[in-house]
């Protein structure tokens, strides 16, 4: 009888493991396929023949993997270092205009991009920022504010306010109720939108392509040509290394999110 | 002094989105001789059926993006076995951060018609002439649904974990069903929280190329081919910003939708 | 990065003493070679040709960029060219590129390119019509073909047996079968676009009229029904993502016909890439092929090295080895320097499904360069409205 019960439950389960898992199960056989061709359902042979090619010194798949980490890095600290204080305010400040204000920070996400990194590309050649990390991450960073802003905006507005109002009334400044009380509080939302900007940062393509290529080359970039060469192999075992980080934190974002700042996120 | 605290960031978005996207705005005015509208009139001539079809993946994509993340949140919040719960839980998060073009990639080889999902449904005994390929405008809507799920359904399954959880026992106590308690308490609930998940999906789904571009050379297509089509091979910037100006209308329109929403929620 | 970026500020004092002292080329040198093209153009330079280089030029390191499959990536190279100048910059970051015909003809237009091939030992090896002239424009001394290629019909033996000679079996064939024949249309690369071109050269008024100009603009609309006809084909042809989308379409079982290049053909199949049995054929009309140029931008910061890269590349040792041995390409120089550095078995592969006689008879060049963006255009307008 209650194997019964189980029973739709079970199966609705797995096709939905299959919908989430089957995609990525491809690429990992992609990934090892020698050989692989219809009307064969599985690759006919095996190896690791193409890793050995991704990784090879001229390949550039490590150096890739490190500078798109370090652009990423460096464009979550730009974008953090504006966001908090922005957030901040969003949320606790009475700030007129305040809907439009957020929505400003949503363009860059709607907006279809390429037009819009053409003309980037077209003003930092001026600039002489083309073909820098400083361009790319700078692009990155006002990218990524959606997230910043509005999630640590959500973080600040759960933080009580009685916590803060018990530290003003025992005589701290309002810099120091921030630091000791608000922002210790509201860390673990703002984490997490960190991290939010930084994937968003490690996989993006469009703009690194027009403002970072050549001098600047990112994983994304490197995917792409294997990609549009049809080389699945490569494209599989390049996508693999991008999808490490962002398993990696996809595992570890629920630690920061709680569920109050979550139902707060664009409020 | 709020305004100085917001005014880095939003220096940081003009200056690197806003004043390049005038500039494109601007590209889309100009002919050789003064303002025209001579590119708008390209775009539609062209790419009105782009145009649809962007409008009919995207919306597709987000009415599955909100049914999918309700049905998984509430199962979440209101399922019946705590193992089912958690396995859901542990289920739905995984591609919440893979990179577009990487989904793009793995369900090229997924969705074809002899790609592994007809194989293992063949192999499951699906007989071998129902299987079909899936590369073409449904193949970018599944691409779609996997990717922005997760995100969706953390946003909405996180605002009906925080809901105070004595409504939902009352009116559990009252005799309704769960899925009345869905529908009639929680959904209204965080009816909000759909909104902004359901329009942060839909906007950044307008804007991907990736996808379109590796799922499916079908035409018409989503509206970042004919712009990457009309800059990349016909050096054409002016009709390419006078289709990303009509794309940025049409991600307006939902932006209004919010912002309306929002002020109707100040007003309370 | 940071170190680069001050190296960069640094390149042109150092471009000048390496064109005149070898031994100032101790000094760390990065030449810049941007290509078009699928990915083989770049895998050909990182792991053929770039290596070669830098071990006979000690100090230089060859990076090469991809920028995409199609004109589209000529069109990047162009762009990032056109702004470097626009921002008035005394020495251009790209030392070689890798460009398509029409591009090239548009950079030579625009004095964006340094008139080089006198200046090279290799200049004379080439005697063929597109090392002067670029669909209908004049590019004699700027540019260098690093290869030849071809688009053809690429076709699966066992499900395909009347293999179709002429474009109107062909257009039959896919009516019997309807989605079993499938080509990257016009925006995904230019195996796609050839075909299309190879459609309008069968069904068109005035195949010769398109070749070789003059342009206008009734021959372009004396393509609609052509087109029309195109579009009645569509409905029973599958539309692949790209150039590599089709041979990966074909390969998945996913269809049975579909134009390709003849390189990226025969480098699958020698890489184990695709099925050992599919075969090739080139229809009677005739399908486009093109070479891809060798340019020197000008102002570029190491002109000088650029022009002993393109030395090595176009030699007769390196266009039999890398070109046609390695890369199933047909060469860019003459074929009577690359054949005596070549075995008799490797020079035929390059002939096994499409005879020379055949080649000879059914490969074209591209339209000349105002039809070819109008037939684009109006594909566009006819096909896909």
């Amino acid at each position: 009888m209650s194997a019964w019960r189980w029973l739709p439950r079970i199966l609705l389960l797995v096709l939905f493991a299959g919908f989430i898992f089957g995609p990525v199960a491809n690429l990992l056989l992609w990934s090892v396929a020698e050989s692989w061709y219809w009307p064969n359902r599985l690759p006919s042979q095996y190896g690791f023949r193409y890793w050995e090619r991704v990784f090879r010194p001229e390949g550039q798949a490590m150096e890739s993997l490190g500078l798109s980490i370090w652009i990423a890095a460096l464009a979550t600290l730009a974008c953090m270092a504006v966001a908090i204080p922005a957030a901040w305010a969003l949320a606790r400040a009475r700030l007129p205009m305040r809907g439009l204000i957020l929505l400003l920070f949503l363009l860059p996400q709607a907006f279809p991009n390429m037009p819009v990194y053409i003309n980037i590309a077209r003003v930092f050649f001026s600039l002489g920022l083309n073909g820098t990390v400083l361009g790319v991450v700078l692009v990155h960073a006002a990218h990524g504010l959606v997230y910043a802003v509005w999630i640590a905006a959500a973080a600040f507005a759960a933080v009580e306010d009685d916590a803060v109002l018990a530290a003003r009334n025992m005589g701290a400044g309002a810099l120091t109720a921030f630091r000791t009380v608000t922002l210790p509080l509201a860390a673990p939302g703002i984490a997490a939108s960190a991290i939010f900007v930084f994937l968003e940062s490690l996989d993006e393509f469009t703009a690194s392509f027009f403002v970072g290529a050549p001098d600047v080359r990112t994983l994304p970039l490197l995917l792409y040509s294997a990609a549009a060469g049809g080389n699945m192999q490569v494209a599989a075992i390049t996508a693999l290394i991008l999808l490490v980080p962002s398993i990696v934190f996809m595992a570890v974002v629920q630690r920061f999110l709680r569920a109050d700042v979550l139902a707060g996120v664009g409020k | 002094m709020p305004f100085l605290l917001v005014a880095p960031s939003l220096l940081l978005v003009g200056a690197f989105f806003l004043f390049p996207l005038l500039l494109s705005v601007q590209g889309a005015f100009m002919g050789a001789d003064g303002p025209t509208l001579a590119h708008f009139r390209t775009a539609f001539g062209l790419y009105r059926n782009d145009m649809l079809v962007t409008l009919l993946i995207t919306g597709c994509a987000t009415a599955l993006i909100g049914a999918g993340s309700i049905a998984i949140g509430g199962y979440l919040t209101l399922g019946g076995s705590r193992r089912a719960r958690a396995v859901l839980a542990w289920l739905y998060r995984w591609p919440l951060f893979i990179p577009f073009i990487v989904a793009g990639q793995s369900m090229r080889g997924f969705l074809g018609q002899n790609g592994l999902m007809n194989s293992a449904l063949v192999g499951a005994g699906m007989p071998e002439m129902w299987a079909q390929s899936f590369l073409d405008w449904r193949g970018i809507v599944i691409t779609f649904v996997w990717k922005q799920l997760p995100f969706a359904t953390l946003l909405i399954a996180g605002a009906m974990a925080a809901m105070d959880r004595a409504q939902i026992e009352a009116a559990q106590n009252l005799g309704a069903g769960r899925l009345r308690v869905l529908l009639g308490v929680v959904l209204p609930q965080v009816s909000r929280n759909i909104t902004v998940a359901l329009i942060l999906s839909f906007v950044t789904m307008m804007g991907v190329l990736s996808v379109p571009l590796m799922i499916s050379g079908q035409s018409p297509s989503m509206l970042t081919i004919p712009m990457a089509w009309r800059i990349n091979s016909l050096g054409d910037y002016a009709t390419a910003n006078a289709l990303g100006v009509l794309a940025c209308l049409m991600t307006g329109m939902v932006a209004w939708v919010w912002l309306r929403q929002a002020a109707a929620e100040k007003a309370k | 990065m940071m170190r680069r970026r001050t190296l960069f500020a640094a390149l042109p004092a150092l471009a000048a003493p390496l064109a005149t002292h070898p031994a100032a080329a101790q000094q760390r040198v990065t030449l810049n070679v941007m290509t078009a093209g699928d990915q083989n153009m770049v895998d050909y330079i990182t792991d053929y040709l770039g290596p070669m280089f830098e071990r006979q030029n000690p100090g230089v390191s060859v990076r090469a960029v991809g920028t995409g499959a199609g004109d589209s990536g000529s069109q990047r190279i162009w762009e990032r060219l056109e702004a470097q100048r626009r921002a008035g910059a005394t020495a251009v970051d790209v030392d070689v590129a890798v460009v398509h015909q029409s591009m090239a003809g548009r950079m030579v237009a625009e004095k964006l390119l340094s008139r080089y091939r006198a200046d090279i030992s290799t200049g004379a090896l080439t005697t063929a019509a597109v090392a002067s002239n670029a669909l209908g424009q004049d590019v004699d001394g700027y540019v260098m073909p690093m290869f030849n290629s071809q688009v053809a019909i690429a076709y699966n033996p066992d499900r395909v047996t009347e293999v179709p000679q002429t474009f109107a079996a062909l257009e039959a064939w896919a009516k019997a079968h309807p989605k079993r024949f499938g080509y990257n249309g016009i925006r995904g690369g230019m195996a796609g676009v050839g075909f299309v071109f190879g459609w309008t050269y069968a069904f068109g008024p005035d195949q010769r009229l398109l070749l070789e100009g003059p342009f206008n603009a009734e021959a372009v609309r004396a393509l609609t029904p052509a087109l029309q006809r195109l579009k009645a084909f569509n409905a029973n042809a599958v539309i692949t993502p790209g150039n590599a989308g089709t041979l990966d379409a074909l390969n998945r079982g996913e269809i049975d016909m579909g134009p390709v290049w003849m390189d990226m053909f025969y480098t699958w199949q020698a890489e184990g890439r695709l099925n050992p049995s599919m075969r090739l054929v080139l229809p009677e009309s005739g399908l486009p092929g093109q070479p891809m140029y060798y340019v020197i931008p000008d102002k570029a910061a190491h002109a000088a090295a650029a022009r002993k890269f393109i030395e090595l590349a176009t030699s007769p040792q390196v266009q039999a080895d890398g070109i046609v041995k390695r890369f199933n390409w047909l060469p860019g120089i003459d074929a009577q320097h690359v054949r005596q550095n070549l075995d008799q078995a490797t020079w035929n592969r390059l002939f096994r499904d499409i005879g020379p006689e055949q080649l000879a008879q059914g490969a074209r060049p591209m339209p000349q360069a105002e039809f070819f963006k109008a037939i684009q255009e109006a594909y566009e307008r006819v096909v896909l409205n």
